[in-house]
């Protein structure tokens, strides 16, 4: 009996205690459970952070990342913003996203210039043709010239060589031959002849202050300087009013080459556009049409283009006319000079006597006496209109009879041609000879007269 | 950078036989002598043998170009028509006008319309006529 109650009591203590470590052990696993819970929870939430975030800055990435970084391949100072969350986003995950953006940008870039070369070579062909086309219709008019007297004529002219500039700056952009062999050409003749090519051509004032008058151009450069001068007079006149005036010198400068400086009196450029035209004009490695804004401004890239192909140099600064001043350099192994025989055109200045070649001319109008200084090496009449000794002219007298002319003047004009023709009569061989010493005598005189005339103005 | 070779624009490369010197196309064109003008200045009516006559009157600077300068230097010594002027100036007729225009304009030349032509005679008058005399008695 004692037995069986001592059994059952240390039944119920070793229950009890068993019991009691098992309610401890239990609340041990109670609250080790409840730990990791919690982490988990914090984990799982951290997990889901992480993830909204990054699903955030996948979407900003497509939505404005990527289309930044392929603005910036254009426009170099557009910014391209980083990820939203810098503090909190994963480092791998930003990694793995800024390989994106720049594989994203190497394909656009390899892809633009890919369709930029494709559009290139498209235009080629195109101008090409066209160039080719509108040449022919010059020569026509040309012909057409000088069968018609219709001033019409002249004007389709110009027409169509403001068409062909176009054309020659666009195929000078996609990297064509200018599309015209010359032969030397001189220097004024090339900037009168890029005068000639721009719609404002009769603002457009030359001054000549060459020292050597037959200096020209070697053929090889001679069309592309004169598309180069020709955009840069484009770029004077349209940038400046109708009303002004574009003064344009050419010099030589002291390193025997020549120097053409453009001054326009226009809205002139900021230091920003100064820059951009700089860098232009430096002649980059890769000019992409795409590069050149909308609508396209071309000028300074197609001089630019030139001088990097022939080696000119061009630099624009602010002018002392207010707007531009751009001056372009012809190095000395581009230029030559030709021979007595070559006669320039009659369009072309007459020099500048004061020559000046330190500084280009402030003031166009400054290009001081000119008549004589380039003889015209046309067929001259030997006999000046003087009553003394004309001999029979073969013109008509009566045609050459001005209308304003005294009775006495014309009375002794007859009275000296009868005198003529009757010692002509009487000395059959002598007449002429005595004819064309006194012509030559007075020509002397007119040319005297014609000095006083230059000093005086 | 692949410029295109000198030969791919066909016919821009011949050299132009009709162009003066045969020195390949023109660099200069006829029409700066207009000065950007549609019509020539003035009302007078020029034609290729209108004669042309220079007066005392230099062409001052300041308003004339050197193609004026050079018409009226060339007139000094006599006249001469229209188309003789513009073959001296190695210019059309049609841009020569322009030049003659502005100089007649401004005082420093003088034109004077070609002497016309005298009326051609009604040939079946003269046949008539002859007829008449031989038939005389």
């Amino acid at each position: 009996m004692l037995f069986a109650f001592i059994g059952v009591l240390l039944a119920a203590v070793v229950g009890g205690i068993w019991s009691g470590l098992r309610h401890v052990r239990d609340a041990q696993l109670v609250r080790m459970a409840r730990t990791t819970v919690q982490t988990a929870e914090v984990r799982a939430k951290n997990a889901d952070e992480q993830l909204r975030i990054a699903i955030e800055e996948l979407r900003f990435l497509a939505a404005d990342r990527i289309p930044a970084a392929v603005l910036a391949l254009t426009h170099e100072h557009a910014p391209v913003p980083g990820l939203l969350h810098p503090q909190e986003a994963n480092a791998t995950l930003a990694k793995a996203m800024r390989d994106v953006l720049s594989a994203t940008s190497a394909a656009a870039a390899g892809e633009r210039d890919r369709v930029d070369a494709a559009a290139r070579a498209a235009m080629r062909g195109a101008t090409a043709k066209v160039q080719s086309l509108l040449y022919q219709t010059q020569s026509v008019l040309q012909d057409l010239q000088h069968e018609l007297d219709d001033p019409r004529l002249l004007e389709l002219d110009f027409r169509n060589e403001l068409a062909l500039r176009r054309i020659q700056a666009t195929a000078v952009l996609c990297e064509a031959w200018p599309g015209l062999a010359r032969s030397d050409s001189p220097l004024a003749e090339v900037v009168i002849g890029a005068q000639s090519r721009v719609a404002g051509y009769a603002r457009i004032k030359m001054s000549n202050h060459l020292r050597e008058q037959r200096l020209a151009v070697v053929a090889r450069a001679a069309e592309p300087l004169a598309i180069a001068v020709a955009e840069l007079l484009a770029n004077a006149t349209s940038y400046s009013h109708p009303d002004t005036a574009v003064p344009v010198t050419i010099q030589q400068s002291g390193g025997r080459g020549a120097l053409i400086v453009v001054d326009d009196g226009g809205i002139g450029m900021d230091e920003e556009t100064l820059a951009r035209a700089r860098r232009l004009l430096a002649g980059p490695e890769v000019l992409l049409l795409t590069e050149l804004g909308n609508p396209p401004q071309a000028g300074f890239a197609v001089v630019g283009r030139l001088v990097r192909q022939y080696g000119f140099s061009c630099h624009v600064e602010s002018s002392p006319y207010g707007g531009v001043r751009a001056m372009l350099r012809v190095p000395a192994e581009l230029l030559t000079v030709l021979d007595e025989e070559h006669t320039l055109s009659v369009l072309v200045p007459a020099p500048a006597e004061t020559a000046a070649p330190a500084r280009p001319a402030e003031d166009p109008a400054d290009d001081g006496p000119v008549v004589e200084a380039t003889p015209l090496p046309s067929r001259r009449r030997r006999s000046p209109r003087t009553a003394a000794a004309r001999p029979v002219a073969p013109v008509p007298p009566a045609a050459e009879a001005p209308v304003a002319r005294t009775p006495e003047q014309a009375g002794a004009l007859w009275g000296a041609l009868q005198d003529g023709t009757r010692s002509g009569r009487s000395a059959a061989g002598s007449g002429t000879a005595v004819g064309t010493t006194s012509g030559r005598t007075a020509a002397g005189g007119s040319a005297a007269g014609d000095e006083q005339g230059d000093d005086r103005s | 950078m692949t410029p295109g070779r000198p030969g791919t624009s066909g016919a821009a490369t011949t050299p132009e036989p009709g162009t003066p010197g045969g020195r390949g196309r023109r660099l200069v064109p006829a029409y700066l002598a207009t000065g950007g003008r549609e019509r020539p200045r003035g009302t007078a009516d020029f034609d290729r043998l209108t004669v042309l006559v220079s007066t005392d009157q230099q062409p001052p600077e300041m308003d004339f170009g050197p193609e004026h300068r050079r018409l009226w230097t060339l007139l000094r010594p006599g006249a001469l028509t229209v188309v003789e002027c513009a073959a001296h100036l190695g210019l059309p007729v049609s841009a020569t006008v322009f030049l003659a225009a502005d100089l007649v304009g401004g005082g420093h030349l003088l034109a004077r319309s070609p002497v016309p032509k005298a009326e051609a005679i009604d040939r079946t008058l003269i046949e008539r006529l002859l007829v008449g005399l031989r038939a005389l008695p």
